[in-house]
């Protein structure tokens, strides 16, 4: 599903800093993988890059049979629009719209005449079915990041990216969005990578890769 | 650019309005305001000071149309026979009334202190019917001393303050201060003198006509040596009924030996004046225009980078920067409508009635706004239009920056 091939990110300055050195990997269908690895580590990086929020140095990225990196900018909104969900640490919900227009709108936007009504099952599939109408600040950060999970979900992404996605929950809700990730894996067969530095998130995820220094570390 | 495009740009144009805080949309459409009425009164008052400048010369001095005697093939003195032809020009629908002038140059002498010491200054004369010509001109309703009776008589004359003196006027070539029952004697460029009796002095300090004096059309006459004659004929003509072209090419085809003139040929000093205000009102207007679409920039550029994380998100999600910078115009075109509409509601209800109440007193009368449709239409079009560029470039500027630095800063 996912293929990396030897992926540097070198952030320029007076002192350049090499987020990643060079990383190669392979992500199959329908696997929930969690990226590991200290602060500074790479992780997040590697995600943007791979979720296409970034461009990378060099290397190469393959997703399904897609070389993403070999596209344009305007391609590449459009692959990230049909193709991947992504979930942010700190939700990155449109404060301006209700947790159903959160949802529904990046297929709306793709011309999907269905999808309010996909959103409401989403929303119901994460829990919130009684939230649908609810802004943001009206929600706990739980609440906000099952509205964004489910967002990922709108346009039935090939693969969908977490960044951290536990960061600023506590335990409880984190428990949720794991079991909610497992669930997605299970019933969906969704392929998900998901960022966490949490050690015990282990336990909900099929592989974990562990990053140091820019470099994948080793696999568990 | 697709449909589906345009609908999602106003989705969330239409959600960031609805949901922005009321307090800086409100801000944001009553500074559009202020900006709008400040390119509508700027404009509407210099175009309100050229309109009464122009309408004064109209009514005190050149009325809209001025008959002159033939100039070819051979130039003559008078337009011959001025009865008939003001008879045929009356038969032309719209003309509301005319009045015949006899032009006469000469001297005026006044002796102030009665001591045998004159002074003398060089004036233009006018002959005139005064029934005829209250029709036409409104100088008998500036009178300032005395009266400007129907039947003037021979020995009386009628002096512009602008040449008698006093009155608060500025002249330095005047006679120092006639009164109405003072004698001024006339040597006319004939050699003809007469003694004159002052029966009124007028006040008009647009144009030349408030340095002339009028005396009676026999008065006239009897100098001249002729009778029923013109030296001009000037026409007061409905502008509702036809246009000026219109009145002046009916003129021309029942009077093709005649010279015919628009109001706007006598404007001489005044006319440079005016079109000196227009240039004015013109890069006035450009000016305010320019410091509206800055207004909106600044706001729109501020609204924009309050917003960058919403359009980072946006951008993650998949949302095209071309959708992120339309909504962004079409958030634009809303604070540039309503601050339209402000504007006008504040000219209109509230400037317009203010001055009705409490009029700017000017040379020419009373200060007024004044506006054409397609004057309101071009300064609507161009708010708008720099509303639209001011939105689009700073939603350019931010749509374009990295999603990440976007969303985190």
């Amino acid at each position: 599903m996912i293929k990396i091939e030897k992926l540097v990110k070198t952030y320029p300055g007076k002192v350049p800093t090499h987020a990643l050195k060079g990383v190669s990997l392979d992500i199959a269908e329908g696997e929930l993988v969690a990226l590991m690895g200290r602060s500074g580590s790479g992780k997040s990086t590697l995600l943007h890059q791979l979720g296409l929020l970034d461009i990378p140095t060099s290397g190469k990225i393959i997703i399904g049979k897609q070389d993403v990196l070999s596209l344009s900018d305007a391609e590449r909104t459009r692959f990230r629009l049909q193709h991947l969900g992504y979930v942010f640490q700190e939700y990155a919900l449109i404060a301006e719209f209700t947790a159903l227009e959160n949802v529904y709108f990046p297929a709306q936007a793709f011309g999907d005449n269905d999808a309010k009504k996909r959103a409401e099952h989403l929303l119901d599939l994460v829990g919130l079915k009684e939230r649908i109408n609810h802004y943001p600040n009206e929600m706990s950060g739980g609440e906000q990041q099952r509205v964004a999970i489910a967002r990922s979900l709108i346009n039935n992404p090939k693969v969908l990216f977490a960044d951290e996605p536990t960061a600023n929950l506590d335990t409880v809700s984190s428990e949720i969005v794991f079991k909610l990730f497992q669930k997605l894996n299970k019933e969906l067969k969704q392929t998900i990578l998901v960022v966490t530095h949490e050690p015990e998130d282990k336990k909900y995820v099929d592989r974990v890769i562990w990053l140091k220094d820019g470099l994948i570390e080793k696999e568990e | 650019m697709n449909l589906i495009d345009i609908k999602t740009a106003y989705f969330i144009a239409y959600k960031t309005i609805i949901k922005g805080h009321k307090s800086t949309v409100s801000l944001i459409i009553f500074i559009l305001s202020l900006s709008f009425f400040n390119l509508m009164f700027v404009s509407g008052f210099l175009s309100g000071f050229s309109d009464g400048i122009m309408q004064s010369m109209i009514d005190t001095s050149t009325a809209h149309i001025i008959v002159l005697p033939q100039e070819e093939p051979t130039r003559k003195d008078f337009i011959v026979d001025q009865n008939s032809v003001r008879a045929q020009i009356q038969t032309i629908p719209g003309i509301i009334a005319t009045a015949s002038h006899y032009q006469l140059g000469g001297s005026v002498a006044y002796d102030k202190e009665k001591n045998g010491k004159f002074k003398y200054v060089s004036a233009p004369i006018i002959g005139v019917n005064q029934k005829e010509e209250k029709d036409v001109l409104t100088v008998h309703e500036n009178i300032v001393s005395g009266e400007f009776p129907d039947n003037l008589n021979k020995n009386e004359i009628i002096l512009g303050a602008n040449l008698s003196g006093g009155f608060d006027t500025v002249q330095t070539t005047d006679l120092g201060g006639a009164i109405v029952g003072d004698e001024v004697q006339m040597t006319y460029s004939n050699g003809i003198s007469r003694t004159y009796t002052v029966k009124g002095i007028y006040k008009i300090t647009i144009g030349g006509i408030g340095g002339s004096a009028f005396i009676s059309t026999k008065e006239a006459e009897a100098i001249l040596s002729t009778y029923n004659n013109a030296s001009e004929i000037m026409i007061k003509v409905d502008l509702t009924k036809d246009t000026l072209d219109g009145y002046i090419n009916k003129i021309k085809t029942m009077l093709p030996e005649l010279k015919i003139e628009k109001y706007t040929a006598r404007l001489s000093t005044v006319g440079i004046l005016i079109s000196a205000f227009d240039i004015i009102a013109v890069i006035v207007s450009v000016i305010s225009i320019i410091v509206a679409a800055i207004t909106i920039f600044v706001m729109i550029y501020v609204n924009a980078v309050s917003k960058r994380r919403q359009i980072g998100i946006l951008k993650a999600i998949g949302i095209k920067e071309s959708i992120i910078e339309l909504s962004y115009i079409l958030q634009s075109l809303f604070y540039a409508s309503l601050g339209v509409v402000g504007g006008l509601i504040i000219i209109f209800w509230i400037v317009v009635p203010f001055i009705a109440i409490r009029p700017i007193p000017m040379p020419y009368g009373d200060a007024s706004l004044t506006y054409t449709s397609l004057g309101i239409f071009i300064n609507i079009i161009s708010l708008i239009v720099a509303g639209i560029l001011a939105g689009f470039v700073p939603a350019k500027i931010v749509a374009r920056e990295n999603i990440l630095k976007s969303i985190w800063g």
